[in-house]
């Protein structure tokens, strides 16, 4: 990298990677590396003001153009993982808060830090016990994507799931079986992707 | 009076609409198919408790479900977060559950009839469109709790507008940010610049606040008083009318449930 870069250069690379995440709607790999070049950006920053700051006066100009500097890459650092953790949380609420299920997919998973590996369960353990508050009547974690029209469903099963307990008793989801069900038995197994509405 | 008779009031005045929000809002009452046989043994009491409507009406003739979708849709078309209605979500939910126990007791007693049980699956299936609208208004004013919480615990008026289960999950999730924040990037800053309070001039602050700039549909409900525009100019709405302002503009009349937010 040409060592003639403007400050806050990495920063508006940063931005950019959000911005692309939200116009293609897909949560990016997570840029270790560009983060930290930034980090390091800031230390050299720090240093490079601390001389002028100690100057007597009014406020070198140069001192200026650096907080400036320092100001807005931090911002940028700020908003990068704010809008990552905006669309962890939309990605939770997809899928009806089952956190194993976004946990497992490898793929998912390999564009995760760990600190937000940690940020999703903590979110899960907090969402978990606000849940807790409503009574079972009420499942706060069902889509609201579309009102139902029936109770039942006619579902064909898109990947096995094994026994599920519903209103005709235990039935065994295996791949490729239609069921006439209970909506409100399997609707988080539509939302998680293993069935599908015929 | 009780919700049977509330049923009776609605469908002689000829209320039901054919569009969804129509159906819905004659809905809770038609759930109450209560005399449909009598309860075998001595389960739950058929006849839900008689409900003193007058705590819950604040305009006559509104049923709790109507109230509930007049809040639903305000709290989905409002950019700021309205004052929690627990007593009308106890309410309902109460009622819905009463009705699940009916239904249950019905569902299992062998002398119920095929017509009956034609009945009670569309009993069913209002309860579940109602449960949608409870659910929805619930997750909505999570989704807006989420994205204001850092906001939310520096603001006491508007913790006071919350729910206690609400007021803990912002504080929890303010909480989780913090440290989530700070483990990807303050921790590694040089500690002159690992503050999250930063009031740097000429930058936006750097808590997420309601935009009450944001313009809303608004209806109003009856003849409201005067309200004054950006731009110094009055605008005085009458019953029915619907204007396109900013949300800061009519926020009280929201409030005073004089209009209500389309």
């Amino acid at each position: 990298m040409s060592e003639t870069r403007q400050y806050g250069e990495l920063a508006t690379q940063l931005v950019l990677e959000s911005r692309r995440s939200t116009q293609t709607d897909i949560l990016l790999k997570y840029n270790d590396a560009l983060v930290r070049s930034i980090i390091r950006e800031q230390r050299d920053l720090e240093k490079a003001a601390e001389p002028l700051a100690l100057l007597d006066g009014p406020p070198a100009p140069a001192l200026i153009v650096i907080e400036t500097a320092i100001n807005r890459n931090k911002r940028c650092l700020l908003a990068y993982h704010t809008h990552r953790t905006d669309r962890l949380r939309d990605m939770y609420w997809a899928v009806g808060g089952a956190l194993p299920h976004i946990l497992s997919n490898q793929e998912l998973r390999g564009r995760l830090s760990p600190h937000e590996v940690d940020f999703l369960r903590e979110y899960h353990a907090s969402i978990m016990d606000f849940r807790s508050d409503f009574s079972d009547e009420l499942d706060i974690m069902a889509s609201i994507t579309q009102p139902p029209k029936d109770l039942h469903a006619l579902v064909q099963v898109v990947r096995d799931c094994g026994w599920i307990q519903t209103e005709l008793g235990n039935i065994n989801f295996r791949k490729g079986e239609r069921f006439m069900v209970r909506r409100a038995d399997i609707e988080h197994l539509i939302v998680q992707g293993y069935l599908e509405e015929v | 009076m009780n919700w049977d008779e509330e049923y009776d009031l609605i469908a002689a005045k000829g209320a039901a609409a054919n569009h969804f929000i129509g159906r819905a809002r004659n809905a809770l009452p038609d759930d109450d198919d209560f005399e449909i046989s009598p309860l075998p043994g001595p389960g739950p009491s058929a006849q839900p408790a008689a409900v003193p409507l007058g705590l819950l009406l604040p305009t006559e003739d509104e049923t709790p479900l109507q109230q509930l979708i007049r809040h639903w849709t305000n709290e989905r078309n409002c950019p700021d977060i309205l004052p929690a209605q627990e007593e009308l979500l106890v309410t309902i939910l109460d009622h819905i559950r009463r009705q699940s126990q009916t239904v249950q007791l019905l569902r299992e007693d062998a002398s119920t009839s095929e017509d009956e049980h034609v009945r009670i699956m569309l009993a069913q299936t209002e309860m579940e469109r109602v449960k949608f609208i409870v659910r929805s208004y619930i997750r909505t004013r999570h989704y807006k709790i989420d994205r204001y919480a850092r906001f939310i615990t520096t603001n006491a008026e508007l913790q006071r507008r919350l729910t206690g289960g609400e007021r803990e999950h912002a504080s929890r999730y303010a909480n989780i940010l913090d440290r989530h924040l700070f483990k990807c990037v303050l921790q590694s800053l040089p500690p002159a610049q690992a503050h999250l309070d930063d009031t740097a001039a000429f930058v936006p602050s750097m808590i997420t606040q309601p935009d009450k700039t944001r313009p809303v549909f608004v209806h109003a409900l009856q003849d409201c008083p005067r309200v004054r525009l950006p731009d110094g100019t009055a605008l005085e709405m009458r019953k029915g009318h619907i204007s396109l302002v900013p949300y800061h503009v009519i926020e009280n009349l929201v409030a005073r449930g004089e209009v209500e937010l389309v």
